[in-house]
């Protein structure tokens, strides 16, 4: 993993000595070779599941997908923001681009950390250059609470994880994924077991986020600036996903019982927050809450534990993280052309900017999850085993799927169509830049159409 | 004449990044062979190579 | 004060705490702390005004308490054992010293005076009175844990990490959110004293560098409230970035090394079959690192678009010495080096 690590690390001088007006092509052109490079992990050398591996690392079938798309995400984030922080002083823009890459380097090492608890520190790590992208570089004084929010409810559900961790690690001597499937798993026979279960799960699925605990995510993605939304959307709430299928693998026979609160929960998120984005005013918070209704089906997915319930989850994941990141650089170019996220005050674009409407339009039709899209692909392989789980779930899946297409069409039809309202009189044409970003989101896209396998986890 | 020194202050920083995959790729691939270094001498897997073989595993 | 008398007087505070340290005999650690208290009250009132003798006397009063019943229960330990050794302590007197030293060092129910003092002292003199002043009376309950109950302690700590964590978050000022900070450590650090003393010392490590960081900043920077601290981003701008993530580091965030205390001793906690406690210590740093957030909120995450609080004081020092960088290096970055830490213990 080190080809990966080092490079990322090279990046902090090559930012703090560019010259100042090769900042942001230079560190733009080195991520994508980095995220280039990243794409030769697909190799996988093993017929075992590990590759890749050194002392504390190593990627599986699992992992790989999800740290391609965090090298991937870097140069879009730093494409994404150049507009908006371009105005600032050079040494704060050097900061910013600093913490962007600090992410890339922290999220590598949780995905590739074979070591839970090294994972559990890089997971927590995540943190701190998220807080300071959200509350330091955020619009407005609610950014502040955003930030809190987002901290204290991460870290009260992942602090008694590290107590659980630990306290594994006294039973069984070892925290390796490598060899945990082998550990004694957890039986649901007892309170104490019961608790353990919750606390291992708890922090993931607060950083998933499962309804219920999911509204510091909502504030979050309001609050932070476009870089944040993105990495955020595309790849900090993968963290609990990823965490949540490494960790059941050792609770096996108590998911079992124990896990039908959280399915519901899920289930039942999947909807509520599908009718929250249907009378949505804001356009970032009704992407942001799409996320937690489509984290709910990835969450379902991976807890009836079906060889096809992680692999739809991990195909979901990566289309959304792609589709939601899209998302947001789409809103934050309506943003930062009428200064306001409110879907009423932008209506009629399609008449002043027509290219960023058909954007606006495949990235709708990719959150609902149009054939041939991979979204497509993970929804129906989590609903089809969740059918098999209980036929009984086709009712909340196939509303929230009807619910999904509502409100995805309403973004784009409340954006999009109608006549342009009169307050819209001066706005900037699009630019090469914004069209650049939302095509390098779409390739990866079209090619995960055509083989879909690379992200198919342990089922390829 | 193109001023080279002033090619290179200017643009040194670039080589960093590329340096950064040639000491990583050079660090991964001594790793690999301290991991496989006695992989063929166990009594349980050791086993003559094929002429042409690759590693089994890395 | 003139040099001379600032020389007797900080000598004077090296030898009580060296003196408890060296010895064995109960009376003579008892007389350290004694010499450690009376050379500490003049550097307090250094600065002569109301406050700062009001702090004095508050402080005179409970550490002279303090010390009245450390030399009772010691006088009593020597009637029952019949000898005068530190660490055969008899159990029932045990509990009595523990308190004692609980009152001397500021731990939960015996906090309130803390509080209180680091209002009336200067930033310096404070940083003396919650690092330097906690050793010796650390250095006894050290040698005397193994006979204190274990519940007696982790009650102890319990309560200093919530009541710390919780009287920090309405406050203002920075003192006294430092000073509730130190009895939120200092639950950390007693919690564990029973089943590891070696923890707890490596606890100790990690509090005076982070402690000793931020009071050198707050010094440097020249801000006694959260208001005056949102002004610093202009006088040293990398000193504010670096000193928030510092606070972040007392609140024990990783990869920062506030992290690494935490974790070993809720690794060890576990190890004891105590993970319930375990939780709730591990709970109640969030407490404390509400307040930690909120400082860095205004001392560097609040900065561009907002004018300047007040007025600028206009001789500012700019230059940030040698010790405070490699201190800030400390409490950010040891997380990673784990291994040697522990091994230096």
């Amino acid at each position: 993993m080190l080809k990966l690590l080092i490079p990322t690390v090279m990046m902090f001088p090559m930012i703090w000595m560019l010259k100042p007006k090769w900042l942001w092509s230079m560190t733009t052109t080195h991520s994508l070779l980095i995220a280039s490079y990243s794409l030769s992990l697909f190799k996988y050398h093993s017929t075992a599941q590990w590759s890749n591996m050194s002392f504390t690392m190593a990627t599986d079938m699992i992992s790989t997908p999800l740290i391609i798309l965090t090298c991937w995400l870097l140069p879009l984030m730093i494409l994404a923001s150049q507009n908006h922080i371009t105005t600032e002083p050079i040494n704060r823009q050097r900061t910013y681009i600093t913490l962007l890459t600090s992410l890339q380097l922290l999220l590598i090492m949780a995905f590739s950390a074979t070591e839970i608890i090294l994972f559990y520190i890089m997971f927590e790590a995540t943190l701190i250059p998220t807080l300071i992208i959200i509350t330091r570089w955020g619009n407005q004084t609610e950014r502040l609470n955003a930030g809190t929010y987002f901290l204290f409810y991460t870290l009260a559900g992942s602090l008694p994880l590290l107590v659980a961790l630990l306290s594994l690690y006294k039973s069984t001597g070892s925290l390796s994924m490598i060899s945990m499937f082998m550990n004694n798993s957890i039986s649901s026979d007892t309170w104490t077991n019961s608790l353990l279960w919750a606390a291992c799960l708890m922090a993931f699925l607060v950083k998933m986020p499962l309804y219920g605990v999911h509204l510091w995510l909502p504030k979050a993605h309001v609050e932070a600036p476009i870089a944040g939304s993105m990495i955020l959307a595309a790849v900090l709430l993968k963290l609990g996903g990823y965490g949540m299928i490494r960790m059941t693998l050792i609770l096996e026979p108590a998911t079992k019982s124990l896990a039908y609160p959280f399915i519901i929960l899920a289930l039942w998120g999947i909807i509520m927050t599908g009718s929250i984005c249907m009378r949505q005013s804001d356009m970032k918070s009704l992407i942001a809450y799409s996320s937690v209704s489509h984290m709910g089906l990835v969450a379902s997915g991976i807890l009836i534990q079906t060889t096809w319930g992680f692999t739809g989850a991990i195909i979901l994941m990566i289309a959304h993280g792609l589709t939601s990141s899209a998302l947001f650089c789409l809103a934050n170019t309506t943003y930062e052309r009428t200064n306001s996220r409110t879907l009423l005050l932008a209506r009629g674009m399609q008449i002043i900017l027509p290219l960023m409407a058909t954007w606006w339009f495949i990235m709708s039709l990719m959150n609902m999850a149009l054939p041939p899209l991979p979204n497509l692909m993970g929804e129906l392989i989590i609903m089809v085993s969740l059918f098999n789980w209980s036929s009984w779930t086709i009712l909340l899946t196939g509303t929230g799927t009807l619910i999904t297409a509502t409100y995805s069409l309403y973004l784009y039809l409340s954006s999009q169509r109608g006549p342009a309202p009169d307050n819209i009189l001066l706005i900037e044409p699009t630019h090469t830049r914004e069209h650049l970003l939302l095509i390098l989101h779409i390739i990866p896209m079209v090619m995960l159409m055509i083989k879909p396998e690379f992200i198919w986890g342990w089922c390829w | 004449m193109v001023n080279f020194v002033n090619i290179f202050r200017e643009h040194w920083v670039n080589v960093l990044v590329p340096l950064g995959f040639v000491i990583g790729v050079y660090l991964d691939r001594r790793n690999d062979e301290k991991l496989t270094a006695f992989r063929n001498k166990s009594l349980l897997y050791s086993r003559d190579l094929k002429p042409g073989e690759e590693v089994t595993w890395k | 004060m003139s040099p001379y008398i600032l020389f007797v007087m900080l000598s004077s505070l090296g030898l009580g705490t060296t003196l408890t340290f060296t010895s064995s005999h109960w009376l003579l650690a008892w007389m350290g702390l004694e010499i450690n208290t009376l050379a500490i009250i003049p550097l307090m009132t250094n600065k002569h005004h109301p406050r700062a003798v009001e702090a004095a006397t508050k402080y005179f009063l409970t550490q002279a308490a303090a010390a009245a019943i450390l030399l009772f229960a010691s006088i009593y330990n020597a009637w029952y054992s019949g000898q005068w050794f530190i660490q055969d302590m008899s159990s029932p007197v045990s509990t009595l010293m523990t308190l004692a030293i609980a009152i001397k060092l500021g731990i939960a129910p015996m906090h309130f005076w803390l509080p209180e003092v680091m209002q009336g002292i200067s930033i310096s003199t404070g940083l003396i009175l919650v690092t330097w002043q906690k050793l010796a009376p650390l250095a006894l309950l050290m040698q005397i844990s193994h006979n204190i109950k274990p519940e007696l302690l982790i009650i102890l700590g319990l309560m200093s990490t919530i009541i710390g964590g919780w009287g920090g978050l309405n406050q203002t000022q920075i003192r006294k959110i430092m000073a509730y900070s130190s009895i939120a450590h200092l639950g950390w650090i007693i919690s564990i004293l029973h089943f590891m003393p070696a923890l707890a010392m490596i606890n100790l490590f990690i509090y005076l560098i982070m402690t000793i960081t931020m009071f050198m900043t707050f010094n440097l920077l020249n801000s006694p409230t959260i208001n005056t601290l949102a002004m610093n981003w202009s006088k040293s701008p990398i000193l504010a970035a670096t000193s928030a993530l510092a606070l972040l580091s007392l609140g024990g965030l990783p990869p920062l090394t506030g992290f690494m205390p935490k974790w070993l001793i809720i690794q060890e906690l576990t190890n004891q079959e105590l993970a319930p406690t375990a939780t709730l210590l591990a709970l109640s740093a969030l407490l404390s690192l509400f307040f930690y957030l909120r400082l860095s909120y205004s001392l560097s995450l609040t900065i561009m678009p907002n004018t300047h609080p007040q007025t600028l004081n206009w001789n500012m020092k700019t230059t940030t010495p040698l010790p405070l960088s490699l201190m800030m290096m400390m409490t950010l970055t040891m997380l990673p080096i784990t291994p040697t830490i522990i091994s230096l213990f």
